[in-house]
């Protein structure tokens, strides 16, 4: 098979940059459509086997999903453009919205909608917390990490970083009895 | 400056490693630096928040970009968001090169249970603070309590749309501010 070219691959990826609005998850189905179907690089049961990896590895998913993708597609340096070809819209979008952002950040209209708009935020906060809470809070055990490192937080300004490796850890010794209770 | 430089790339490099769970997981993270640097304001960080909802591109890589951008220009925006990506890179492609021997992570799937839960807790302190900080009475002003329970109500028809959510947010800005 022909060598894919670098550039091919930033394309493509910058490409699907500029179409992601929202969650990471959005990349499935256009990596799906420009990498399986229009081009046929790679099966579909390797895009799943990523997706499903790229959620259990650290980072963001939809950079983990591009890094897998470009690896597999050209090795080290694919893994390199896939990335930065995902990254360089929101990079050059985000740099252009700041600059414009902070220029008129004193409009009183501007100022007004800010205001609005950090109402927003909170409920679109809710809203996540509403997700993965129904997604994933619903057992005696995980009910009880919820509300222990929710008290906890709410009284002690403990780092995150702190608090997610002591839950996989707590997690672990708790798959391992119960797993040891299995057998 | 040097010194930003490399607190920037440590913390960034730690939100990298440790957020779990989606764009909003790297939030208590931008939160926690916030605190701890003092390099934006709270406001400045629901702005920028909010920015990178609506722009295109993973939420992650956005925030990382304008926190960044906001804290040390152009170079800091570099250095933060190559250090998001800094560790997944590698985990990644070892992965790549083990998955068909680690192909049903059930190990894994062990950690997530209570990591899913964690970082559920992560993000609810932090609606809570928010909520106290801009929405409960006395605490503020009367304004951004009308707000919220009037956004409330789009937020019911279009939960999956924080594009609107946001639209609408200003739009209730704007009036309300001119009462």
């Amino acid at each position: 098979m022909k060598k894919i070219s670098l550039f091919e691959i930033f394309k493509i990826f910058f490409i699907i940059g500029i179409q992601l609005l929202g969650g990471g998850y959005v990349i499935v189905p256009l990596l799906k459509k420009y990498i399986v179907e229009e081009r046929n690089w790679m099966s579909e049961e390797e895009l799943i086997d990523y997706y499903a990896m790229s959620q259990c590895i650290p980072g963001i998913i939809a950079g983990n999903i591009s890094i897998c993708t470009g690896y597999r597609l050209r090795g080290f340096m694919g893994a390199v453009a896939a990335i930065t070809g995902i990254i360089a819209p929101s990079f050059i979008a985000i740099i252009v919205l700041a600059n414009i952002l902070s220029s008129v950040v004193n409009f009183k209209p501007v100022k007004d909608a800010f205001f609005g708009i950090r109402i927003s935020v909170i409920i679109l906060v809710l809203v996540t917390i509403k997700d993965i809470w129904q997604k994933s809070v619903n057992s005696i055990f995980t009910y009880i990490m919820f509300f222990l490192i929710l008290a906890v937080l709410l009284f002690l300004p403990v780092s995150p970083a702190i608090v997610i490796v002591f839950s996989a850890l707590i997690s672990l010794i708790f798959y391992k009895i119960k797993g040891v209770k299995n057998d | 400056m040097i010194k930003i430089y490399f607190l920037l790339f440590y913390e960034f490099m730690k939100i990298g490693l440790f957020a779990i769970g989606g764009g909003y997981a790297s939030l208590p993270f931008l939160f926690y630096i916030q605190q701890k640097y003092q390099w934006f304001g709270i406001d400045e960080l629901t702005n920028m928040i909010a920015v990178s909802n609506i722009t295109p591109g993973p939420i992650g890589i956005n925030m990382a970009t304008y926190t960044g951008y906001t804290t040390a220009g152009i170079i800091g925006s570099f250095i933060a968001t190559g250090a998001i990506v800094f560790i997944p890179f590698f985990i990644s492609i070892l992965m790549v090169k083990l998955i068909n021997k680690y192909k049903n992570c059930s190990f894994i799937a062990g950690i997530f249970l209570g990591l899913r839960p964690a970082a559920c807790a992560l993000l609810a302190s932090i609606g809570l603070k928010l909520l106290y900080k801009s929405v409960v009475p006395f605490s503020s002003n009367y304004k951004s309590l009308i707000l919220f329970i009037v956004l409330f109500i789009p937020f019911l028809y279009f939960k999956k749309n924080p594009l609107l959510i946001i639209v609408f947010g200003a739009l209730g800005g704007i009036i309300i501010n001119r009462f």
